[in-house]
């Protein structure tokens, strides 16, 4: 049966067998379309697989080529441009004299040491806030009287630059950590909890309305489907977070700070260490970019459901 | 009588405006149980507003809605709600939606797959039990969803224009199955639809709708000799057609002529 139908849907009109799909009795073709376009996929396909593999590594190659040419060609301007003395090599050294310096610290075991001291205050204040921010956003996109209340405030805030209030961190916790993690947490604490809210808010009224439909009192109505709907929005805010945990970072550790990147760049600025202040920034900008990619990957992973 | 509806009546607040708005006037419809009735009016005549208050999801401004003669008062897993996007739940997996009215019948876990297994195959998408919804097309999250609302068992199957968004093709052969299903599963089926040829297809009667404020303009018994064939070509088909189409017709002039007065 399944197999006649199959047929009878293949010879019809093109467009008929794309139909075909949604036939009472046919969902085979589409599982046999896609059964070849698997087998293809796996290149086990016979002959012209060799051709298609190199045609798709070249593309891979090309593809590569293209989102690096604009890196290296960076990389090349900042090692000609000192070396022809077009910029003042005195605060722009070549790169590979960036690279040595860059070498010699991460030999010395200084590098290593700003780094974990730079990373354990990031993770730490990213972690308190999605500790933080997440619940109190569910919290906030959920009830909405509470939202009413919070909202002029959150508006104030949201709108006040994380930097401005560094001194009053500072005057407040002290030189300490406590002030370097609470900026930090701050920092991260609006993406997530803005995101949160946004999510929570932006569920569907038609899943809301299926779920009420089945009975769903609302406690299980927000486990159920507000809070599964909201993850990929919270999670972009987690990853914006992830940035800024970053950013925020080298600020807050230019004021009393006795170890982290953000101090390296900064005293080797003073003390006129011009390829190590360069050799702090680049350290920094990889962090931060490897810190991305890793949330980018969660946050795929986490909506994997989403259409694309 | 299964359902009974009884001078029922909604109107809205609208914000604004004086007077609220009135989406139902004196609904007044009985359907029997293990019936198929379709409703069909107008755009904006409230037929879906209809369906939410006999879901329970709102109340009637007046009068009272009867299910086997007890007033509805909320919703409940004794009714099942298709409706025309889907409603899926795009994280859940097409066997996962089919189990979710059985986590909220608390179904233990076991049968629940196996319910759901059964319900999917009832549909025909057994060996898709594992997709996403973005990953099938619109005829198959259709019967998805109509295996989730069948899944739990209710005695009344209520869907608002389920097939509305679909093409031509899918449309017709969804018709076809939900037959097939209907007559398997013995539910009473309340359908609402704004196409003619559908609500004559489908309904073994076919309750006609005025424009806004939406009241029961007439009931038509739909009766073939056989369902055998083409139906569609059955020269009975066309006169049912063409009556529910002059019943409509004015109905439909006179929510032009509203439309216009309110825009203008």
């Amino acid at each position: 049966m399944a197999s006649v139908s199959a047929g009878a849907s293949a010879a019809r009109t093109p467009s008929a067998a794309s139909q075909g799909a949604s036939h009472p009795s046919a969902p085979v073709p589409d599982v046999l379309r896609e059964a070849v376009a698997e087998a293809s996929r796996q290149g086990d396909a016979g002959p012209g697989t060799a051709l298609r593999l190199l045609r798709g590594s070249a593309r891979a190659a090309v593809a590569v080529g293209r989102r690096t040419v604009a890196v290296a060609a960076l990389a090349a301007l900042w090692e000609v441009l000192p070396r022809l003395e077009a910029v003042d090599p005195t605060f722009l050294p070549p790169l590979s004299e960036v690279v040595v310096a860059w070498w010699d610290l991460l030999l010395s075991g200084q590098l290593l040491d700003h780094t974990q001291a730079s990373l354990v205050r990031s993770l730490a204040g990213f972690a308190l806030a999605i500790v933080v921010a997440i619940p109190l956003g569910l919290l906030i996109g959920w009830y909405k009287p509470l939202a009413d209340l919070l909202n002029p405030l959150l508006e104030l805030f949201r709108n006040t630059a994380a930097l401005a209030l560094l001194p009053v961190f500072v005057l407040i916790l002290g030189l300490g950590e406590t002030s370097k993690i609470s900026i930090i947490l701050y920092a991260c604490a609006w993406p997530i909890l803005l995101n949160t809210i946004a999510g929570v808010k932006g569920v569907d009224p038609l899943l809301i309305k299926s779920a009420r439909s089945m009975g769903l009192r609302p406690l299980r109505l927000f486990q159920k489907v507000i809070l599964p709907a909201a993850v990929p929005t919270v999670f972009t805010g987690v990853r914006l977070a992830g940035a800024y945990s970053i950013l925020v970072l080298v600020a807050a550790e230019m004021v009393g700070a006795k170890a982290g990147l953000g101090y390296l760049i900064n005293y080797a600025q003073f003390n006129f260490r011009v390829p190590d202040m360069y050799a702090g920034i680049i350290t920094i900008s990889v962090l931060g970019l490897a810190f991305n990619q890793l949330l980018v990957r969660l946050e795929r992973r986490f909506s994997t459901w989403r259409t694309s | 009588m299964k359902i009974r509806f009884q001078g029922v009546g909604k109107e809205f607040r609208v914000r604004g405006a004086e007077r609220p708005f009135t989406a139902l006037h004196d609904v007044d419809l009985d359907v029997r149980a293990g019936e198929f009735l379709t409703l069909v009016g107008p755009s904006g005549c409230g037929k879906s507003t209809l369906l939410d208050l006999l879901a329970g999801l709102a109340a009637p401004t007046t009068g009272r809605i009867l299910l086997d003669g007890v007033p509805v008062e909320g919703p409940g897993l004794d009714r099942g709600i298709v409706f025309q996007q889907y409603a899926l739940f795009p994280w859940r997996t097409a066997l996962s939606n089919v189990e979710f009215g059985l986590e909220a019948k608390a179904v233990p876990r076991k049968e629940r797959a196996e319910r759901a297994r059964s319900y999917l195959d009832l549909v025909g998408l057994s060996g898709f039990e594992d997709r996403y919804p973005h990953e099938l097309s619109g005829g198959m999250r259709q019967r998805v969803a109509i295996a989730r609302s069948l899944a739990f068992d209710p005695d009344v199957l209520l869907m608002d224009e389920p097939f509305a968004a679909l093409d031509a093709q899918t449309r017709e052969s969804l018709q076809e199955e939900l037959l097939r299903i209907w007559q398997k599963t013995g539910k009473t089926v309340l359908f609402i639809t704004h196409g003619i040829d559908e609500a004559v297809y489908l309904g073994q009667r076919v309750a006609v709708m005025t424009s806004r404020p939406g009241r029961i303009k007439r009931i038509l018994d739909v009766e073939f000799d056989s369902r055998e064939g083409d139906l569609r070509a059955d020269p009975r088909f066309g006169e049912y057609r063409h009556e529910v189409w002059t019943l409509l017709r004015d109905e439909v002039a006179a929510a032009r002529a509203e439309e216009a007065v309110s825009v203008g």
